[in-house]
């Protein structure tokens, strides 16, 4: 139950800086920034999600974690880190030909590799897992 | 490796929830498992058979 709070409150966080980013910065906006804020908020909504499920097992008098969801977690995270070495490589090909700013293509990166993990325990959790 | 944990549960007229509760997991692994989408630790499947009284091979056919 703990963790279902846990999870809500990095939320709030991750978007109170994205909303006090947008709103104390003097650049202009470009296109780019805004696919990422538009990114940040799908992960956010992901999060949300999961923690969603996590409370309302709870409030169910079920655990908020089994033997299912750990090993879901772990395949995840297991796809999701060989996902993102590739992902990473294809970053530092593309750096010498895309005009980005090494912030921008760092961050493009962490948020990728947000994006990878999502997209791995979506795969996973509703594909099931069988003889493992 | 197929199940009969929806015929023991209709039998003993118990939900998902029900069933989840008694073996401490979450709803969406009895809803796994009867789908054949997950296949079960050996502590879950023992549990899951005593709850109905029999034997694992009872409700886990296992097909090569």
């Amino acid at each position: 139950m703990k963790r279902a709070y846990l999870v809500f409150i990095v939320a709030g966080l991750v978007l109170a800086a994205t909303a006090l980013w947008f709103l104390l910065s003097n650049t202009q906006f470009k296109l780019y920034d805004l696919v990422e804020t538009g990114i940040i908020i799908l992960v956010v909504g992901f999060a949300v999600y999961l923690g969603y499920k996590r409370f309302s097992s709870a409030k169910r008098g079920e655990p908020a974690e089994d033997e299912m969801s750990r090993k879901v977690m772990r395949k995840t995270a297991s796809w999701s880190y060989y996902i993102s070495l590739y992902l990473w490589l294809a970053i530092m090909y593309f750096s010498d030909r895309i005009k980005l700013e090494n912030h921008a293509l760092i961050g493009a990166g962490i948020l990728g590799m947000a994006v990878v993990f999502a997209i791995s325990w979506l795969v996973i959790n509703f594909g099931g897992i069988k003889n493992e | 490796m197929n199940n009969r944990i929806r015929e023991y549960r209709a039998r003993f007229d118990m939900t998902q929830g029900d069933l989840a509760r008694k073996v401490n997991v979450r709803r969406e692994t009895i809803v796994f498992l009867e789908k054949n989408k997950y296949n079960p630790s050996l502590k879950l499947a023992h549990d899951i058979a005593r709850v109905f009284g029999v034997t694992i091979e009872e409700i886990f056919i296992f097909e090569p």
